[in-house]
């Protein structure tokens, strides 16, 4: 079994770069998207110097302009949906049993549409005009040629579009892996929950990224070929097109790291995942509501049926309250270890609560006319996708870091991570909430001294900082456990599915041998037949 | 004098705070409960790992019945409020015209000659009588803005080549600062606005004397 899987064989550096192992191009993309990951927190960083205090001191509008767009741009389309695919590229293959995922090189030219377009993206800073300074969603008309006329602009939209194909490319092949892959005795109800995570994750992403390539391809014709928006009812279609893809694409960037602290607290808990059908049933409903909610981005424009909206968008409480359910009972008399993984996943439970709850908020129209296009909104989706994507990354890469390196990373350091990151989090997003109701709207480079501002955006200021800390942690211990290298051997937690069964880094073609499949858990259907307790 | 008109203020305080009770009682017995799990659970030696799997099913059927039912008062709430805020009236008792541009606001008052202009650099002063229902009509010259009022709980946003209608009710004695919320280039940040109510006859006072001011400029124009 697992024992007589060969390691794997060391690699140059050229291998790395060409191979087509699912593992190889997943960790391409965990470095590159860490690379923006950092490249984008460090204009954060810029943003809330230049926000500490009211005035203009380290920069000009435009420049915070550039900046703010591309902190948004990197982070949803160079970063969180690339970890999202690159979780699932890793571990999908390994959790199904397959020796690779589908068509393995349609998924590493993923990959390189994905970097090529980030960079692309990012070259727009040496553009004479500069980056694209439209937001992350370019509304149009302000995304048109006459209000943003330069390169950058161009190639933000060049660049949005080969990142977003490329992930789309990679979802599509995580699907068809899920659905033609599995191993034979892997029935649907079998799949472990992260796998249900990303089935759905990917056919969202199949249903809705195809629609922001075409709006990106009608902005870049307005913009070079003649009108196409510029009609009365086209920036309200352009918004339409652009949230089509921008809703489902919140919980792109959500279910997957749902998936994993589901299987980090199982784990952890030394118990079953609760509720699996419910679970899997409220992901599917959650799925199908999710292609339904797009224009709740749009209540304060007077154009959509805001009743309708709101409709669909509270009700995705109902599912939600299913995850949550499910992911806490799962706890219940089991025996809890609070490694760092564990911790990262309950920061994820809190911190994801408070985005969910403030979601339902601004779900109701007459409340969204106040806080929309403010701090408030700022706040609610960093809580969603710092507080919730994030900290689930984080649970993510201190479960499976030693399974794709073979070593542990050090727990102290690892705690300590956590610690600064759930503070900084805090710090930094919840004084958004009270600013945004205050009155003071986002994509500012200033605000005024009068307003009463002040302290909550100093507040933030110090909290960004406190995460800059937490991060730093992180790169710290993952230098510092690779020069130990403390083994992790094959299943260092007593994990539950497959991926624990083969060696650690797994080998070219996965897996030697096959444990038994009769469950979604199946490595604890073991450990119960051997009587370890489980 | 006829009682007074709710404003969209009260509207929006009475349904916030209804979600926010809401929202913080699930948030703290979520946290409460993910606490309670955590050190009732930690792990001790020699534990037998057991779950009550038939009242963990019951509590989750309860948990979502009680979610769904949660959601219908919230959206009946929300309908409910929200078909007072967006109502027009058929009879407002002043119509104010706002064009937002790249970067600041023109307010006019239809009928009268009456236009405040201002920009980034100076903001305009956009008056409304007080306890009435007063009428918009926005539209922008340029890109899409926001016309935003935080006092007022109220925002609504400016499209190019057409127009939206929404009605508010200020309070007397109100002078607050409104700003433009949805981001619209390099002014943005500074296309700011100051809201003043009068009580309307004060209001109907400062329009005439705002109107013959235009009269005089349009004849010293003809001369």
């Amino acid at each position: 079994m697992s024992t007589l899987a060969e390691p794997a064989p060391r690699v140059g550096p050229l291998e790395w770069v060409l191979a087509t192992d699912h593992k190889r191009v997943a960790a391409r993309t965990f470095a590159l998207a860490f690379v923006f990951f950092i490249a984008s927190g460090v204009l954060a960083l810029l943003m809330r110097s230049e926000l500490a205090q009211p005035g203009l001191q380290i920069m000009s509008t435009d420049t915070y302009n550039q900046l703010f767009t591309m902190h948004g741009s990197g982070m949803v389309y160079l970063v969180v949906t690339p970890l999202a695919m690159a979780l699932g590229l890793y571990f999908v293959p390994l959790q199904v049993g397959a020796a690779d995922v589908a068509a393995p090189r349609l998924a590493s030219l993923g990959f390189w549409l994905y970097a090529g377009g980030g960079l692309t993206m990012y070259s727009g800073f040496l553009t004479a005009g500069g980056a694209g300074k439209a937001g992350w969603t370019a509304f149009y008309p302000l995304s048109g040629e006459q209000a943003s006329p330069g390169t950058g602009m161009d190639m933000w939209i060049v660049g949005v579009v080969c990142a977003v194909a490329g992930m789309l490319l990679v979802a599509a092949m995580i699907l068809l892996t899920l659905i033609r892959h599995r191993a034979p005795q892997m029935s649907i109800t079998r799949i472990p929950p992260f796998c249900w995570t990303m089935f759905f994750t990917c056919a969202m992403t199949v249903a809705a990224f195809p629609i922001l390539i075409v709006a990106m391809g009608l902005l870049f014709a307005d913009r070079h070929l003649g009108p196409v928006f510029d009609t009365p009812g086209g920036p309200a279609t352009y918004q339409h097109l652009f949230w089509f893809y921008g809703h489902p694409v919140v919980y792109v960037m959500f279910f997957p790291f749902l998936g994993v602290v589901a299987e980090v607290v199982a784990t952890f808990s030394r118990r079953r995942l609760f509720g699996y059908p419910a679970l899997i049933l409220g992901l599917f409903a959650f799925t199908g509501l999710s292609m339904t909610v797009w224009a709740h981005h749009m209540f304060a424009t007077g154009q959509v049926n805001n009743q309708y909206y709101s409709l669909t968008s509270t009700t995705l409480a109902i599912p939600a309250g299913i995850e949550y359910f499910d992911v806490i009972a799962t706890m219940i008399g089991g025996v809890i270890l609070l490694r760092t993984s564990m911790l990262f996943a309950l920061g994820f439970l809190g911190l994801f609560l408070i985005g969910g709850l403030t979601g339902i908020i601004i779900g109701s129209p007459p409340l969204d006319y106040h806080v929309h296009d403010t701090y408030f909104i700022v706040a609610h989706f960093h809580y969603t996708l710092f507080g919730g994507s994030l900290m689930g990354g984080f649970a993510a890469a201190y479960y499976w870091l030693p399974k794709a390196t073979g070593f542990l990373l050090r727990e102290s350091l690892g705690k300590l991570n956590f610690a600064l990151l759930f503070v900084g989090v805090n710090l930094t997003f919840f004084p958004m909430f009270l600013l945004g109701y205050d009155g003071m709207q986002r994509r500012v480079a200033d605000y005024s001294p009068d307003a009463g501002l002040t302290t909550n955006n100093m507040l933030a200021t110090i909290g960004a900082f406190v995460i800059a800390l937490g991060i730093l942690t992180f790169i710290v211990n993952v230098v510092v456990s690779m020069r130990r290298r403390e083994p992790a051997g094959d299943d260092p937690w007593q994990g539950q599915t497959l991926e624990w069964a083969t060696t650690s880094p797994p080998p070219r073609l996965n897996f030697a041998a096959l444990p038994p499949i009769r469950s979604y858990a199946p490595l604890l259907d073991l450990r119960e037949r051997r009587g370890e307790g489980g | 004098m006829a009682p007074a008109l709710e404003t969209n203020r009260q509207d929006f305080q009475n349904l916030f705070s209804l979600y926010m009770v809401i929202g913080v009682a699930i948030g703290v017995l979520v946290i409460a409960t993910i606490a309670f799990v955590v050190l009732r659970y930690r792990q001790r030696e020699g534990r037998d790992p057991r779950r009550p799997e038939t009242l963990l099913k019951v509590l989750e059927g309860t948990w979502v019945a009680a979610i769904a039912g949660i959601v219908v008062v919230l959206l009946v709430s929300t309908f409910t409020t929200e078909d007072r805020v967006d109502a027009v009236s058929g009879d407002p008792a002043r119509t104010v015209r706002v064009t937002g541009f790249q970067w600041g606001w023109r307010f006019s008052y239809p009928g009268t000659g009456v236009a405040i202009t201002g920009n980034s650099e100076r903001s305009p002063t956009l008056v409304v009588p007080a306890g009435v229902d007063v009428r918009f009509e926005i539209t922008s010259r340029d890109v899409i803005h926001s016309f935003w009022v935080p006092e007022l709980r109220f925002k609504r946003d400016a499209f190019p080549d057409r127009v939206s209608d929404f009605d508010l009710v200020v309070d007397p004695g109100v002078t607050t600062t409104g700003h433009c919320a949805e981001f619209c280039g390099l002014g943005h940040d500074r296309m700011d606005f100051e809201l003043v109510s009068m009580d309307p006859a004060r209001f109907d006072g400062w329009l005439r004397h705002r109107e013959r001011r235009v009269g005089a400029t349009h004849a010293v124009g003809a001369a």
